[in-house]
């Protein structure tokens, strides 16, 4: 593999993603939205950084962005090394068997037919699937599944790794397991993990650093337990607003995600740029 | 414009396993679906020659065109059709249907036209095998033109990938677009020589605009290579013409392809 000798990992500058929402009522009229806006952080190379965040904050996009798969729309993101997410049932075709589902997960993940010979082995035991190798995976208990899908997710080898909600699949054993392997690549490989996850213990025990993002803003980025200590505090404080105030915060928050005079790009535009 | 071709065309080929497995394991994740499996990949297209045979050749009496008979000639022309309508319908959604692939990895679209091209390909070999079966019984014996196949089944191939490179883009963007292609696909089987010979006695002026149709090229290309003993140097114009739209479809297909290749996960 490539290094290179860059010492961030992840560097993003001003970083925005704007995504169009239907308006009640108002035809075909559009409104423009923040889902990020000015995100800036570093990454050091080797470095776990767990996202943080309620539901609805921007978090699953981040993983994108950084992913690779969607495209930010302003802002400078600067990646050295490949990035991957982990993806659990994504690629499973349920009328094939466990063993021929190897093959086609890792030839969507682009691995090469001598490295899926290889993979195989380590796959099949990571999974503990036993007989059921060679059942279609309609057959398969959910857990399973993602018990499958995982194992080959692990055989890619990137830089850097993406994790959303990905461990809190199968059983307590499975998810240990999961983590072992995870702590195995933080501390063996030095890989740079994004870990993005609703448990905080899990946060607090695998990541060094941590990312708090709230209304798709950047609210916090530092040392795990500081920024733990911060995110559980406004989570309690959160709760315990009456619903009336929690209603007028959500609204306030959504409408300074609102972009007022959206910029808008005719088709010709976006296509002959 | 050259950027992006290079890019889809760079894409396509560094990937030529990727595209191969995923065809392979659809076309079996097809075939698991059903008990006879692969029986059907010839059933199918049996069964819909023997019902035009039987509406077209026995109960309109046709007497078949150029002194071939009208079942070999109708078996001919349908071995190409039946390539070209799946790949142009199925290829509308290439995209779309990956959408939970898309969305979840890291992954190359622009091959998935070409999985979808690759895939039909199997089927119109499986086709291609009832067509020469149906030929020896006739009569008809292989001769050195029957080569040029090879030629008018990568033309075919071409012309479905550029097209569908186009439409799976613009199916993400509008939904309609896969609709109006199906619509316009029944359109388009009277509209080449599949069931007729798409020529207008009275009208000569008509039968130059039906060879507009890039079809046109290719049904009557495999009809002259085992009929007619001619090879594609025959029609110079004719395969000038074709190639000029399929390389203008490749144009367009790679610039959409590249500058929406990020934006697609959006647009679902």
């Amino acid at each position: 593999m490539k290094k290179t000798n860059e010492k961030y990992a992840v560097e993003l500058k001003n970083v925005s993603k704007i995504y169009t929402l239907k308006q009640k009522n108002q035809g075909n009229k559009n409104q423009s939205f923040y889902a990020l806006k000015d995100i800036s952080f570093k990454v050091e190379k080797g470095e776990v950084v767990g996202i943080l965040g309620t539901n609805g904050s921007g978090k699953s996009t981040l993983s994108l962005i950084l992913a690779g798969i969607s495209d930010h729309d302003g802002g400078e993101m600067i990646i050295n090394g490949e990035q991957a997410l982990i993806s659990i049932n994504t690629g499973l075709n349920l009328q094939l068997t466990g063993e021929e589902n190897i093959n086609v997960k890792g030839a969507l993940l682009g691995l090469s037919k001598k490295k899926i010979q290889d993979i195989k082995n380590k796959v099949i035991e990571f999974a503990e699937l036993g007989d059921f190798l060679y059942q279609p995976v309609k057959k398969y208990s959910s857990g399973m599944k993602s018990r499958l899908g995982f194992s080959i997710s692990l055989a890619l080898d990137p830089d850097i790794l993406i994790v959303d909600e990905a461990l809190s699949v199968g059983d307590k054993g499975f998810a240990q397991k999961c983590m072992n392997y995870m702590e195995k690549l933080r501390d063996e490989e030095g890989k740079t993990i994004f870990f993005i996850s609703h448990s905080l213990s899990q946060v607090q025990s695998f990541c060094k650093k941590g990312m708090w993002i709230e209304g798709g803003k950047l609210v916090e980025y530092g040392d795990i337990e500081e920024v733990c200590e911060h995110y559980s505090a406004y989570v309690d404080q959160y709760n315990s607003m009456t619903e009336k105030e929690r209603r007028k915060q959500r609204d306030e928050k959504f409408a300074e995600r609102v972009i007022k005079k959206p910029i808008k790009k005719s088709f010709w535009e976006r296509i002959l740029k | 414009m050259f950027k992006s071709i290079a890019y889809v065309l760079k894409e396509n080929f560094s990937n030529v396993y990727r595209i191969f497995c995923i065809a392979r394991y659809e076309l079996l994740a097809d075939m698991r679906d059903s008990k006879f499996g692969i029986f059907w990949n010839f059933a199918s297209p049996a069964i819909q020659v023997i019902t035009y045979w039987l509406v077209f050749g026995i109960g309109m009496n046709r007497k078949g065109y150029s002194g071939v008979p009208f079942l070999p000639w109708v078996i001919v022309g349908f071995a190409a059709w039946w390539y070209i309508n799946p790949c142009i319908t199925q290829g509308c959604s290439a995209v779309f249907s990956k959408i939970n692939v898309i969305t979840k990895m890291k992954f190359p679209i622009s091959i998935l036209p070409a999985t979808v091209c690759v895939k039909e390909f199997f089927n119109h070999l499986c086709m291609l095998l009832i067509m020469f079966v149906a030929l020896f019984l006739f009569g008809y014996y292989p001769n050195i033109y029957w080569i040029n196949l090879i030629y008018y089944a990568f033309c075919a191939f071409m012309l479905v990938e550029s097209l569908a490179l186009v439409t799976s883009v613009l199916t993400m963007m509008w939904r309609d677009v896969k609709k109006l292609v199906v619509s316009l696909m029944r359109m388009l089987l009277y509209l080449s020589p599949v069931l007729w010979p798409a020529a207008f006695k009275n009208y000569p002026f008509m039968t130059y605009v039906m060879k507009l149709n890039p079809v046109y090229y290719i049904v009557t290309g495999y009809r002259d290579s085992i009929f007619f003993n001619k090879s594609f140097l025959a029609h110079p114009a004719m395969t000038i013409y074709f190639w000029i739209v399929v390389i203008v479809l490749l144009i367009i297909g790679s610039s959409l392809m590249y500058h929406f290749k990020r934006k697609m996960v959006d647009m679902i």
